[in-house]
């Protein structure tokens, strides 16, 4: 059987094929599926002579072997510097291999190349800055995905999130009123408390246009209700789209980059829409990347960047902390050790670490770095959708030890982690290893210790 | 045969070294695409080359990155290894010599004690290089043959220079085999991984131009290499 | 005045006693009944694994599981649903307390209704009561209908209640229990005991009210009481006023005993404390935890004034 009836080399554009996934349990007929599915090696080779040009094929070419980018990867160390994860060697096993048989290779090689590519790299792009030529490991892993993705090896949970974003132009299945309506109701829910609070949904011409994380509304409204608050707190003119708010992408992680540039579309038509001043990002680290960083090339600009200019959460709040539009209750900040999980996302592959250093500077009376931070950073452990993937749990509670022991080392009970991403696989490292810490985001951080100006507060009777 | 090695042999090999490097360096060149990299080459030009800048820069300072730094020993095996390798060639007072009886003119030379002892490190880090290869687990998975190869031509011109300077045996066979040996190198470098000689350049200042333009160059002062 | 009722569930024995009311009330009131179960919470970060409600244990979710889930709840309420003449079950992912106020908005329920754990040995007690404790205040501040919470088992049919206790601190969300309480009583036909506690640890802790302060406040709650809701009383004179001083919540169990109380109705005032810091900490859920009745939460008028039809 070439083509499973759900592992296929289809893209899932109709709810039906949706369906029809998620109906399946934990992917079994799925992944029994694609031990028989066929490899159009032509397709394959077609693809590679098109795409697979002179900075991926020099990176393969020149890369010297010499092992500089073996101790920069996490999955190396955390498999006890298995030989078999060093980036390099990853890279040459597969895309390599591919290369040199020309695409002929058949359904087993296809599956080692899915297993590498997503559970044994979460394309944090550290390797990249450890090889003496920059050779990007992340990148070329990333481009694994893309040909795996259209050969149908991909895994399940990451092929209906690609289909999630054909269709609903998010990662779940949320419509334009089930979106609307959330916003309404956080509007209700809170504004008791803090009167005047508003969620506007599509004002034109507002100063920031606020997007977010589909699990958000979805499953944690709260989210939207804080980054409300703090809005409204620092008197921002703010908005929600009511249509193009998501900016996450289930479908960069899954290398299907016609359902990338779908997706960030949505956003950038809400941006022409709406004509905002500025766009700001929740909290996700993913998110910026896909959206802010990578997506103009998706969609085409030519300048490389979005239509309106776009921030990270953690440069808003910076923002805000440094103008002084929201101010910290000294007595409030936080008096215990504490650290900062840099998301390799919007640090290292977008350049902010700073403000998260700006943040904490406000916020924290002993602020404990972990090492290596920054753009040295380690990712946590989940990303690149690691944390999602049934198929590889065990992959990815053997990768969080290097995080667990950064974090360890820090002495720091309290980790500040504004990357959904990662406070997930921070909270999955405490579940699995019990190191006792806690973690947060910085909204409700930021709520138990802004100063409320009386008039913001709800006037007794 | 030393007229032989030295006339034609000597202009074609540098001729196919220089053309050689040239179609890698267009080739290179022309298969970016900003679309596909995700880069955009040509706009926001000026963070482009700061990174480009950045990027090389600090890769060619011993110690000068994270990387460099990570690795001591490593580190500066390497760059004992590249330094003595580009500079002996070049600055050599043999090469010189020969350089001012054909052309007319020459570069500053090196004395010769110091040229030997420069040929004998490049020699010593070779061997290192090779026991590091064999004995890292994590080096070892990534070694090919031909790895030794590309080492084996990269240090026999110097193995065959010292051997010749010092009279070992023959000294007409091995400054034969010198000569040959160091153009069996120039043919090699734009056909194999010594391209590196060009490539590192162009590979560096890509990846930095990604970074200065895209990945946060624009934003920050510029990836901590 | 029950037209739709929500009955919150764990599935397990703590909510029996709740299933036993929700499942009364649905047949005495002629109203819609839905069981509703809320089985994994879901991570923030992209995920198909969620943590099992009840179990703790990481759980990958698909349709079969929910189905399972909900076959498990017929079981579970196999008895009750004999009877039962229009209720629905359903089981869902997500955040309980996000759940429960969703499906309560979606639907404009009358009442909400969960049950709470009362007993420290049963295994898995602790954890298992601080995620309904949690649950169960995050509902009761944000609901906007009535949230009642039983926790023994109930002996008089609502129909049949005699004695509603409403306590009230003067607060906006106070209001709004003593206007529902009041509505209750009238349909029921109870006696609608008002109560007030003067905290005596209030204004400065550590520091007793001297006993003529105690009485001046007493007097002026009194008057308070008068001013604001009596003259909404409008006609219905089945009530009585109890003014006491101490620690609110003893004071209100005491008073609630005193009365033979089948109901106790008040806000939720918390706005201050943090539920995920203070479990079981606020004055409702002290009461909650200690009460032989159950205890009704209101904080927002929608449902305290009967709609007009
Ligand atoms: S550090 Fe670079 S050159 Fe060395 S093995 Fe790794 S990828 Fe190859
Ligand atoms: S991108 Fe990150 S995870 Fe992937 S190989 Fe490089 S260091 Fe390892
Ligand atoms: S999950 Fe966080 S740490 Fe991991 S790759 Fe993504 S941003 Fe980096």
């Amino acid at each position: 059987m070439p083509e499973g009836i759900l592992c296929n080399k289809q893209v899932v554009d109709t709810k039906e094929k949706l369906n029809a996934l998620l109906a399946d349990k934990s992917g079994k007929q799925y992944y029994a599926e694609m031990k028989l599915l066929d490899v159009d090696t032509k397709a394959l080779w077609a693809t590679l002579e098109k795409t697979c040009r002179s900075r991926l094929r020099t990176w393969l070419e020149i890369c010297a072997h010499c092992g500089m980018c073996a101790d920069s990867c996490y999955f190396y160390l955390a498999n006890d510097k298995d030989p078999k994860q060093v980036p390099s060697y990853k890279i040459q096993s597969t895309l390599g291999e591919i290369i040199k048989r020309k695409g002929k290779v058949d359904n087993d090689f296809m599956r080692m190349v899915m297993d590498t590519a997503w559970s044994k790299c979460s394309c944090c792009n550290r390797c990249a800055t450890y090889c003496p030529f920059g050779i990007d490991m992340g990148v070329m892993l990333g481009y694994v995905r893309g040909l795996c993705f259209a050969q149908g090896f991909v895994p399940w949970e990451l092929k209906i999130g690609s289909g999630m974003h054909r269709i609903y132009n998010a990662q779940m299945d949320i419509t334009t009123e089930d979106w609307v309506d959330t916003c309404e109701w956080m509007a209700e829910e809170y504004e008791e408390d803090w009167p005047g609070l508003e969620i506007p949904v599509d004002k034109e011409n507002a100063d920031i246009i606020y997007t977010v994380n589909a699990r958000e509304p979805k499953h944690y409204p709260e989210d939207l209700a804080e980054a409300a608050i703090l809005f409204h707190l620092a008197g921002e003119n703010w908005t929600v789209p009511s249509q193009g708010w998501e900016e996450t992408s289930l479908a960069m992680f899954a290398g299907d980059w016609g359902a990338c540039k779908i997706q960030v579309e949505s956003v950038y038509a809400a941006m022409d829409r709406l004509k905002p001043k500025r766009m700001v990002v929740t909290e996700c680290g993913h998110a910026y990347r896909a959206t802010v960083i990578e997506g103009p090339y998706w969609a085409g600009l030519k300048s490389g960047k979005t239509p309106v200019e776009s921030f990270h959460y953690v440069e808003w709040v910076a923002e805000a902390l440094r103008t002084g539009k929201l101010k910290i209750d000294p007595a409030k900040r936080i008096k215990e050790p504490v650290t900062y999980q840099d998301s390799c996302n919007y640090v290292r592959n977008a350049g902010l670490g700073d403000c998260a250093r700006e943040i904490m500077s406000y916020v924290a009376e002993d602020f404990r770095e972990m090492r290596p931070c920054r753009e040295h950073n380690f990712c946590c452990g989940g990303g690149g959708g690691l944390n999602g993937i049934g198929l590889y749990r065990q992959q990815r509670n053997t990768a969080l030890k290097v995080k667990r022991d950064q974090i360890l080392a820090t002495g720091a009970k309290m980790v500040v982690a504004p990357c959904h991403n990662c406070w997930d696989a921070i909270r999955d490292l405490e579940e699995v290893y019990k190191i006792g810490i806690r973690w947060t985001f910085l909204k409700p951080m930021l709520l138990g210790m802004v100063e409320v100006p009386e008039h913001f507060k709800p006037q007794e009777e | 045969m030393y007229e032989f090695v030295t006339g034609p042999l000597a202009w074609l090999s540098f001729g196919i070294f220089f053309i050689g490097l040239l179609y890698r360096l267009v080739w290179y060149i022309r298969g970016l695409n900003w679309q596909m990299d995700r880069v955009t080459y040509s706009v926001n030009v000026a963070y482009g080359i700061r990174g480009a800048l950045r990027s090389i820069f600090f890769w060619l300072v011993p110690f000068g990155t994270h990387s460099w730094r990570f690795y001591p020993g490593f580190t500066i095996l390497v760059f004992v290894f590249h330094i003595c390798l580009l500079a002996t060639p070049i600055f050599l007072m043999g090469h010189n010599v020969l350089l001012l009886e054909r052309f007319g003119f020459s570069l500053p030379t090196l004395p010769e004690g110091l040229a030997d002892v420069m040929t004998l490190a490049v020699i010593v880090a070779a061997v290192f290089i090779i026991l590091r290869r064999i004995a890292l687990p994590e080096v070892r998975i990534l070694t090919k043959p031909y790895d030794f190869l590309v080492l084996a031509i990269a240090v026999a011109p110097f193995l065959t220079g010292f051997l010749a300077y010092h009279q070992v045996g023959s000294y007409d066979f091995w400054i034969v085999a010198h000569v040959l040996s160091g153009e069996i190198m120039l043919v090699a470098i734009p056909f194999t991984k010594l391209s590196h000689f060009l490539l590192f350049f162009l590979s560096r200042a890509q990846l930095g131009m990604d970074y200065g333009i895209k990945r946060g160059g624009m934003k920050n002062k510029g990836m901590a290499w | 005045m029950f037209k739709k009722i929500l009955f919150a569930t764990t599935a397990s024995p703590a909510c029996d006693n709740a299933a036993k009311v929700a499942f009364d009330l649905e047949m005495k009131w002629d109203a819609e009944l839905c069981v509703f179960h809320v089985l994994g919470v879901p991570s923030r970060g992209f995920s198909s694994f969620v943590t099992d409600v009840r179990t703790g244990e990481n759980e990958q979710i698909d349709p079969d599981y929910v189905d399972w889930v909900t076959e498990e709840m017929k079981n579970t309420y196999a008895d009750l649903l004999k009877d039962s003449e229009n209720s629905t079950l359903e089981a869902v992912i997500g955040v309980p307390h996000r759940e429960i106020l969703r499906k309560a908005r979606a639907d404009n329920v009358d009442l909400i209704i969960m049950g709470a754990h009362t007993r420290d040995e049963d295994i898995g007690a602790a954890r298992y009561r601080s995620v309904v404790g949690s649950t169960m205040q995050k509902v009761a501040k944000s609901a906007r209908c009535p949230v009642v919470i039983i926790s023994r088992p109930c002996t008089t049919c609502w129909k049949l209640f005699s004695n509603i206790v409403v306590g009230t601190d003067f607060s906006k969300p106070a209001t709004s229990s003593f206007l529902w309480a009041a509505r209750l009583a009238k349909e029921v036909n109870a006696r609608l005991h008002l109560f007030h506690a003067v905290d005596i640890h209030a204004s400065e802790p550590g520091k007793v009210k001297g006993q003529a302060e105690i009485e001046a406040h007493i007097e002026a709650a009194r008057k308070k009481i008068d001013a604001k809701y009596l003259s909404q009383l409008k006609g219905f004179d089945n009530y009585e006023i109890g003014i006491r001083e101490g620690t609110p919540y003893v004071e209100i169990l005491k008073f609630a005993r005193e009365k033979q109380a089948d109901l106790i109705v008040m806000a939720h005032h918390t706005r201050e404390i943090d539920p995920e810091l203070a479990l079981l900490g606020s004055t409702v859920e002290q009461v909650v935890l200690r009460s032989s009745c159950p205890v009704a939460s209101v904080n927002h008028p929608d449902k305290a004034i009967a709609e007009k039809s």
